[in-house]
């Protein structure tokens, strides 16, 4: 997997951006910003996936991530929105001693895993040495054979093909585990951003609760009545 | 300024030019023009990384949540460049790390909705987003 021409000058655009998105992500004062430069965090790690011919999960990202799950929490910052932040009245850091700890610590984490991946490449590369070139001709000879796009500057691969046989074949069961696990953060979800009136009005609070909320909120006091009959 | 400029800038501006002139430049240039697996890797740890400190040093619960997704992510990273380079190897069905990316952005999505909903619970009850405030554990 050597990337060569646009491909490589593609990678350095979309990874420097994609770090740069990251570190403002974590730097950004004002919350929303943070959530906009993860998004486009995001989408330039879905660009790097185009790179590493996985289109389907580049699409998936884009789809669920940025789609999903960026919007979810852009709408819950503006439900829980203090604006005290934007003011620069509340300091966004930890303890001065906390951050210089975790800084350090992410440094030495930083050279160690650099560090591994050098020695790890290098000792990849000297087993797989003959593997690479052979597959390199076989692939580009299947590439050939691939039928080509409508435009005609590109063809048409079977990568998306081979990940949903794979993803049937081998993973059907923690697929369908996916699915279970997807139905139970739903429900968990709606359980817990409901209000205590909501509690109150399926009766799944504690007596107790509901007796000190009741004393200064007369709709409670009102379920709270009308639970006892 | 001209203390930094005598005392830190001089010697890195040396340091580079002696790189230069010993060719080590060159074959980071070549390097660079040639990315392959380790250049992902390492993009991928620096995302981790970035996603790390996030976690370790905002007071922010949500900005905490969004360091995760950074996490997950870089995590994705890796997972698809080592299908690829198994792929490139000559293992033609090595798309497990393309299926386990499906995975993951799966679990990121449930951990997403089941955190921002704890966030909101929080936030109605203890009317704060500052996770150095939120103790009722500690004692």
């Amino acid at each position: 997997m050597i990337l060569t021409g646009w491909e490589a000058v593609f990678f350095w655009v979309f990874s420097i951006a994609a770090i740069f998105a990251a570190l403002l992500t974590v730097m950004a004062r004002n919350t929303i910003h943070s959530a906009l430069f993860l998004i486009s965090s995001l989408v330039s790690v879905s660009a790097l996936f185009i790179l590493l011919r996985a289109e389907f999960i580049a699409g998936v990202q884009i789809l669920v991530y940025v789609g999903g799950v960026m919007v979810l929490f852009l709408f819950v910052i503006m439900l829980v929105n203090v604006g005290s932040e934007e003011r620069g009245s509340e300091e966004i850091f930890n303890h001065p001693r906390q951050v210089t700890t975790s800084v350090i610590f992410c440094a030495l984490l930083v050279g160690g895993l650099l560090y591994a991946i050098n020695v790890g490449y290098e000792g990849l590369q000297k087993r797989d040495e003959t593997a690479v070139t052979v597959a390199a001709g076989q692939r580009t000879a299947d590439e050939q054979n691939l039928p080509e796009a409508a435009t005609g500057s590109s063809r048409i691969t079977k990568e998306t093909e081979r990940v949903g046989s794979g993803l049937y074949r081998y993973g059907s069961l923690p697929f369908e585990i996916a699915s279970v696990l997807l139905l139970v953060a739903i429900i968990g979800s709606v359980m817990l951003a409901r209000t205590l009136k909501q509690e109150a009005a399926v009766d799944d609070t504690a007596p107790e609760i509901l007796q000190r909320e009741a004393q200064h909120d007369p709709e409670i006091a009102k379920l709270q009545s009308t639970i006892a009959q | 300024m001209q203390f930094l400029l005598f005392n830190f800038l001089s010697p890195a501006l040396g340091l580079l030019f002696q790189a230069a002139t010993n060719g080590r430049f060159a074959t980071a240039w070549e390097k660079a023009q040639h990315p392959d697996l380790s250049k992902f890797l390492i993009i991928g740890a620096l995302l981790f990384i970035i996603g790390v400190a996030g976690v370790l040093t905002r007071r922010n619960i949500i900005v905490i949540f969004m360091s995760i997704e950074l996490i997950l992510n870089a995590a994705n990273l890796n997972f698809i460049a080592m299908s690829r380079y198994l792929q490139d190897t000559g293992n033609v069905n090595a798309v497990a790390g393309q299926i386990f990316a499906v995975f993951v952005i799966v679990v990121a999505a449930a951990e997403a909705a089941i955190g921002l909903g704890i966030v909101i619970a929080l936030y109605r009850n203890k009317e704060t987003i500052w996770v150095d405030e939120i103790d009722i554990l500690k004692w």
